[in-house]
């Protein structure tokens, strides 16, 4: 049995597991995979994924005959890829190729492809599961080929075809998608293009054909190794060019909103001067858009989760960071009024949005402009959103966009005759729902717009 | 020596032959069409890109 109480989410493969040691990642391998853990630490192969930032980096702490220890290092927040934005998505799918040409190279090959071996951290997609590696038999195909169909190309294409809101998909599969369900997805004329035909249709009939079949041809399957470095070379340059064909629900959103340019300003200087006076090292931005008002922070912060409802704003934020190389900056898609729930077995296997966001413990929550959306959109009770953004941060921001805003105004006119339900909807219940919850340490009204900004601390 | 924790797909395992010579041909062409583009001088210059090529930098990978 296992020594250490290994982590909820780490017992598919047998060859090691991760657990938690004094707040530390480690992971543990068995003697299984010793002769692996040896061949890929002394080849240096390990130290070449990791020099060039495609694997996360570890170290050994113990070496025994029953168990090698490693240590991680620690990734303060985890994103899984149905909280991807499209490009972050593509950006772990290549980066998944990418590795297992490389391991190619040096006679190893990825030995699974599941999109959860891949996380966001310092302003990239890098590799988390360090025993994912095994020997390169020569002329075998790639075991995980189809695990990367499942996971990463067919959600892909079906994302171009379909929209960015096919990714949230692998939260009700955590397998990968299956193979016929793709197929049967994507429009006919996909058939046509050699490349889907023969990577996802076919790919559905054989699997279909051969799915009661348990004799073990697939050892007896075969593939050179010059083959299997033509699908990975075909399929990278297939998805590097793979893009989406749908606009922004917010568009230039920036543009669109009743801020003159003082106004703008002034938000900026608001919350600049109660940031700069917590001196936060992580916080959250929910309903973030784009990144812009984190990036006109002059403190700076080691870590900023920044997310919104919206895959091209969030899109738009991976590339911003991308450009400046921002390594602060940690994008992620999530709809503030259905977050990702926990998944897998047990519902312990990925943790839902909540839990992560507790552990990770933001010194300060910002809200800005999103209150409007969960109370009226949403139909979130004051008391109920306040009890939300009390159970995570010590400090949140809130603005609140008065009844007179043109945007309250638009959302109450959309409820028709229900808008006297929203009759609430005001700036004294704001505050006495709030004040159940949180002390006002400052309230300042943004000049030349029909808006407040709060700052609140949280009751203990 | 691998761990079957997992089921690759028999047919998946088949098929890759198959995809590994179509994706063969689509290199090729794809290469040859580019080829054509350059000496004709309409290929498109590289425009900004966030995401760099599948190659792992010989330069960094070299000195471990």
């Amino acid at each position: 049995m296992n020594a250490k109480n290994p982590h909820s989410s780490s017992f598919r493969d047998p060859s090691g597991y991760v657990f938690i040691e004094g707040g530390d990642i480690k992971r543990a391998i068995n003697p299984i995979y010793f002769k692996q853990y040896k061949a890929l630490t002394q080849s240096g192969f390990y130290q070449g994924l990791i020099k060039n930032g495609l694997l996360i980096s570890h170290k050994e702490v113990s070496n025994s005959d029953e168990t090698i220890v490693l240590q991680a290092d620690k990734i303060p927040f985890i994103t899984y890829p149905y909280e991807w934005s499209f490009n972050m998505y593509k950006e772990a799918a290549l980066l998944t190729l990418k590795i297992q040409k490389y391991s190619l190279e040096h006679d190893f090959t990825l030995k699974d492809a599941t999109a959860f071996n891949i996380t966001f951290h310092k302003g990239k997609a890098v590799f988390i599961d360090t025993l994912s590696f095994d020997f390169y038999i020569e002329n075998s195909p790639w075991r995980a080929y189809k695990q990367f169909i499942t996971h990463f190309f067919g959600p892909l294409v079906l994302a171009h075809y379909h929209g960015a809101q096919q990714l949230k998909m692998l939260s009700n599969f955590i397998d990968g998608i299956p193979v016929k369900m793709i197929s049967s997805m994507l429009p006919l004329k996909t058939k046509l293009s050699p490349l889907l035909y023969s990577n996802i249709h076919l790919l559905a009939k054989l699997e279909d054909k051969h799915n009661e079949d348990y004799k073990d041809e697939a050892k007896a399957a075969k593939l050179s190794k010059k083959g299997q470095f033509n699908i990975i070379e075909s399929l990278y340059n297939y998805i590097k060019k793979l893009e989406l064909k749908e606009t922004s629900e917010w568009g230039n959103y920036y543009d669109k909103i009743n801020y003159s340019d003082e106004a703008f300003i002034e938000k900026s200087r608001i919350i600049n001067d109660w940031v700069n006076a917590i001196q936060p090292k992580t916080l959250v931005d929910i309903g973030g858009n784009d990144g812009t008002f984190v990036r006109k922070l002059e403190h700076y912060v080691e870590t900023a989760l920044v997310c919104d409802i919206d895959n091209n704003s969030v899109d738009l934020n991976h590339k911003t960071m991308k450009m400046n190389k921002e390594e602060f900056m940690l994008p992620f898609v999530l709809d503030i009024l259905n977050p990702s729930p926990a998944i897998g077995f047990n519902n312990t296997e990925r943790f839902s949005f909540l839990e992560r966001v507790k552990v990770f413990s933001p010194e300060i929550t910002l809200a800005l402009a999103v209150i409007h959306h969960i109370s009226l959109s949403g139909n979130v009770p004051f008391h109920n959103s306040a009890l939300f953004f009390s159970s995570f941060s010590k400090y949140v921001i809130i603005e609140f966009p008065k009844r007179e805003d043109s945007w309250v105004q638009r959302l109450l006119k959309s409820k028709r005759e229900f808008e006297n339900h929203f009759d609430y909807y005001s700036i004294e219940s704001f505050e006495s729902a709030y004040g159940a919850f949180f002390n006002i340490k400052q309230k300042e009204t943004i000049l030349d717009s029909e808006r407040v900004l709060y700052l609140l601390e949280t009751k203990s | 020596m691998y761990f079957l924790y997992f089921d690759p797909g028999l047919g998946a395992m088949i098929i890759q032959t198959i995809i590994a010579a179509v994706a063969g041909v689509v290199l090729f062409s794809k290469n040859l069409m580019h080829k054509i583009k350059v000496f004709l001088g309409i290929a498109k210059a590289h425009k900004d890109d966030v995401f760099d090529d599948i190659d792992v930098k010989d330069s960094d990978s070299e000195n471990k």
